[in-house]
């Protein structure tokens, strides 16, 4: 297993560093980004001047290799609208969104595999009907609308959560203030309740319906079969031969679905004024801030492959017939 | 065993204290929260660039004089001012017994020290300071002439350096000396009435209490990027000012007996804009507006009144021209809505409608997200100018990335939609955005020569009277035959919670100095 990994994070090198190019050329793509820096009266001597001191006079090719070569001296460069180290201010934001992205997602689980179980053994009646369809509405329902909504009614209607904002929990946890991690733990979780829902109601929806037909797929198979012919009680032949199959693809797509959230969650954060590195990153897009925007990239996507290679170890665990051997095929 | 004890009462107490927050909207009577929709980047003064940071940045950092919300002139950290009699030399007497944030004495070598620090080219400062101030004033540099007397030296005479100087932002030598541009950034030790006390950034800057004439022990500026959230928080007494309230909201705010909504007419000219640069001349339509007489034509399209009223809710300030009304040729009046007029007018000058109704087509730029409602002035604009028989090709673009990199180049166009600041202070302020035919703001390439050939005049004239003759002569080419097809001011929407006494003011600050409870 061990060189498995170790294949895997070389592997995830090369992903990396095809990701930051990626980047690189679709903020290039968008022009010259030195007139976002110049005051509107500059002259052209000092637009140039200014192009000259961002380092984007260099050729394309010139500034990514110098880019790449920082990199490798953990040098991820200067943020250009805020003039300080850009992975600092990634770092910064980051707990923010994990802590709304595992609220989340806790939030999603613990709600979708009781109502996705109580739709497939109740297969075909009124439960799984509507279960189904508040699932289906789920998943249309638009994160945005879905936070204004709850904003109007929560927050400013009977006023039983805060409208936006964030307390922090990870940050000072991380720090290693202990005390005020904790003592803000429960204004953390009051704040994380509203973004939290538009952020996880999608995925309770999808996850819900992913539960209910695999357990649907699960229960059909003859084990299942063989096991309920013993004389099993139900629930144990619900809990210890079905479920237990049917978890692999619910940790795929959990898996997977914690790192998109981490990057993709941008509207809620903007919606409930949360400062996290979606909304970051937005603004950093917009401001064609190629530093940022390459740092945080690289620290999602180093999440992201992260992610995966946990899922797969994951489910090495759940499937005793998947063997790690990193080959072809 | 300590360490768990600790996080478990604070927790309990935490709990204790949640359970009450929902009711707890009521702010503290010496803290005012202002809800801002933009984030804040940098305490760096030389780079800080946007109206929301310079909001902030003003009550950290001290100026030498202000100005007032209609212009006048308002000393701060200094007390008299002396120009040279070539103009070029702006000699400040300060207050004395000023001091810095961190303790130490303000002198004048501290001014000196932190105008010369912005313009050092070594420190690649990017922001309005340098970047617009010293390119519009010739800064050279600023000398110490004692403890008290700071002396700044421009270029050449120029009627606007004094409101321009204004802006600049005083900090303190010995503290920065001693940081790294990095620790600057985050770390600003002014000469305000607040200093900083913390910074959480993308959600809220917290200012302290240094001196008079700050009337709130804490300033809380929270970012607040969605307009129904800055709606709902304010509503619900969360906070106390927010910028920028969306018209469709302004009667939920009016409704609510919480809060309401200040309009007013602010200083920012919008415009459509004609670009008459010889690459734009070569594109279709844009020959036809190469035209003095088509320009003008259009000015009658275009039904403003009924775009404020319909898309932003009020009874705009028209203009008729670039410079604020206060400041304006007085003899000009808005061109009136009368398409019959626009259609006889382009008969005239050569632009007849064809057999399919089209006199000719023409493309249209505009940036998105900007100004209040532009997406939809834009289209309504664009109905109006077809409605005479223009054929628009419209190009809604992202305002940053796509839009911003077009006007600097000046190369939007040959329609282009734009709004521009300006101020009531000097109508020469308002005029500088095309003092050359070459200036980076003369986004048309418009080179008329009755305007450039008086600019030098007017600049130098000694006599008010004079300047003021010159300035209505120049204003009345620029309303017959300028490159904009002029709109009208925007107006701001600022939501105030009726706890607190404030005025919003045209000029797009946000200053507490002004605000009180009721």
């Amino acid at each position: 297993m061990g060189a498995y990994i170790v294949r895997r994070l070389l592997q995830s090198v090369i992903v990396v560093i095809g990701v930051t190019l990626v980047s690189f050329l679709a903020l290039q793509a968008g022009g010259d980004p030195t007139y976002l820096f110049v005051s509107e009266r500059a002259s052209a001597e000092e637009i140039e001047a200014t192009r000259r001191a961002l380092g984007f006079d260099r050729p394309l090719h010139e500034q990514y290799l110098s880019f790449v070569a920082d990199l490798t001296r953990g040098d991820f460069g200067q943020s250009l609208s805020y003039r300080q180290p850009a992975m600092e201010i990634v770092l910064e934001a980051l707990p923010a969104t994990i802590e709304l992205t595992i609220f989340s997602m806790i939030l999603a689980l613990l709600l979708a595999i009781p109502l996705g179980v109580l739709a497939a053994i109740n297969r075909g009646t009124a439960w799984d009907g509507s279960i189904t369809t508040m699932s289906m509405l789920g998943q249309s329902i638009p994160s945005f609308w879905m936070g204004i909504m709850m904003i109007l009614f929560f927050g400013l209607y009977i006023r039983l959560f805060p409208i936006s904002g964030h307390v922090a929990f990870l940050s000072p946890l991380l720090a290693g203030d202990i005390g005020t991690a904790f003592s803000n733990l429960p204004r953390t979780l009051y704040h994380l309740v509203l973004p939290g829902i538009a952020v996880g109601t999608y995925s309770l929806a999808r996850n819900t319906r992913l539960v209910r037909s695999s357990l649907l797929e699960v229960l059909e198979q003859d084990y299942v079969r063989t096991a309920r012919s013993k004389g099993l009680p139900e629930l144990r032949v619900l809990v210890h031969h079905a479920l237990r199959n049917a978890w692999l693809p619910v940790v795929t797509i959990v898996g997977l679905e914690f790192g998109f959230l981490l990057g993709g969650v941008v509207v809620v954060e903007t919606v409930f004024s949360y400062p996290g590195i979606g909304r970051l990153l937005f603004a950093a897009i917009n401001q064609r801030d190629i530093p940022l925007v390459q740092a945080g990239v690289i620290l999602l996507a180093s999440i992201f492959i992260l992610l995966n290679l946990v899922v797969d170890l994951v489910y090495v665990r759940l499937d005793p017939r998947v063997k790690l051997t990193g080959g072809r095929g | 065993m300590k360490i768990r004890t600790v996080p478990l009462r604070a927790v309990i107490a935490g709990c204790l204290s949640t359970s009450l927050l929902a009711g707890c909207a009521q702010q503290s009577d010496d803290t005012i929260v202002v809800g801002l929709s933009a984030d804040i980047t940098t305490f760096e003064p030389g780079m800080i660039s946007s109206r929301d940071n310079a909001n902030i940045a003003r009550h950290i950092f001290g100026s030498l004089f202000t100005l007032g919300p209609d212009g006048e002139h308002i000393p701060e950290l200094a007390h008299t001012l002396e120009i040279s009699d070539d103009g070029t030399g702006y000699t400040y007497t300060l207050n004395e017994g000023l001091t810095c944030h961190d303790g130490e004495p303000l002198t004048a070598e501290d001014v000196a020290y932190a105008f010369n620090r912005i313009a050092d080219p070594a420190n690649r400062f990017t922001g309005n300071s340098p970047g617009f101030v010293y390119t519009s004033i010739g800064f050279r540099n600023a000398e110490a002439l004692d403890d008290l007397r700071v002396r700044v030296n421009i270029a050449e005479r120029n009627p606007i350096a004094f409101g321009l100087i204004t802006e600049l932002y005083v900090h303190c030598k010995d503290a920065y000396e001693q940081m790294s541009l990095d620790e600057a950034a985050a770390n600003p030790v002014g000469s305000g009435a607040y200093r900083l006390a913390s910074w959480t950034r993308g959600s809220e800057v917290v200012l302290e209490k240094v001196r008079e004439p700050a009337n709130f022990e804490r300033i809380v500026w929270r970012i607040i990027p969605e307009a129904s959230t800055r709606t709902a928080e304010l509503i619900a007494g969360n906070v106390d000012i927010i910028a920028n309230v969306v018209p469709e909201q302004v009667e939920a705010i009016n409704g609510s007996g919480r809060a309401e909504v200040q309009i007013v007419s602010g200083t920012r000219r919008m415009y459509v804009g004609f670009n008459l640069s010889e690459e734009n001349a070569s594109l279709p339509g844009g020959d036809a507006i190469q035209d003095p007489a088509v320009r003008r034509a259009l000015q009658y399209a275009v039904d403003v009144p009924t775009i404020c009223r319909q898309l932003l809710s009020v009874e705009c300030q028209r203009a008729t021209g670039l410079v604020n009304l206060e400041n304006a040729n007085q003899s000009l009046t808005p061109y009136p809505y009368d398409p019959g007029e626009a259609e006889r007018l382009l008969d005239e000058a050569g632009w007849p409608r064809g057999e399919d109704g089209t006199r000719f087509s023409i493309r249209m730029q505009a940036g998105q997200g900007r100004y209040v409602n532009d997406t939809n002035v834009v289209l309504a604009i664009v109905q109006y100018l077809e409605d005479v028989g223009l054929d628009i090709d419209l190009e809604l673009m992202e305002w940053a990335s796509v839009y911003t990199p077009l006007l600097r180049e000046r190369s939007a166009g040959p329609l282009f939609f734009l709004g521009t600041g300006g101020g009531l202070w000097s109508p020469i302020y308002d005029m500088t955005d095309i003092a050359r035919v070459g200036s980076g703001t003369n986004y048309t390439h418009w080179s008329d020569p009755r305007w450039f050939d008086r600019w030098s005049d007017m600049v130098n004239a000694d006599d008010p009277d004079d300047q003021r003759r010159i300035i209505d002569e120049m204003l009345e080419v620029f309303y017959t035959d300028g490159p904009w097809l002029h709109l009208y001011f925007q107006p701001d929407f600022y939501g105030v919670s009726n706890r607190i006494a404030w005025t919003a003011r045209r000029d797009e600050h946000v200053e507490i100095f002004e605000a009180s409870l009721r």
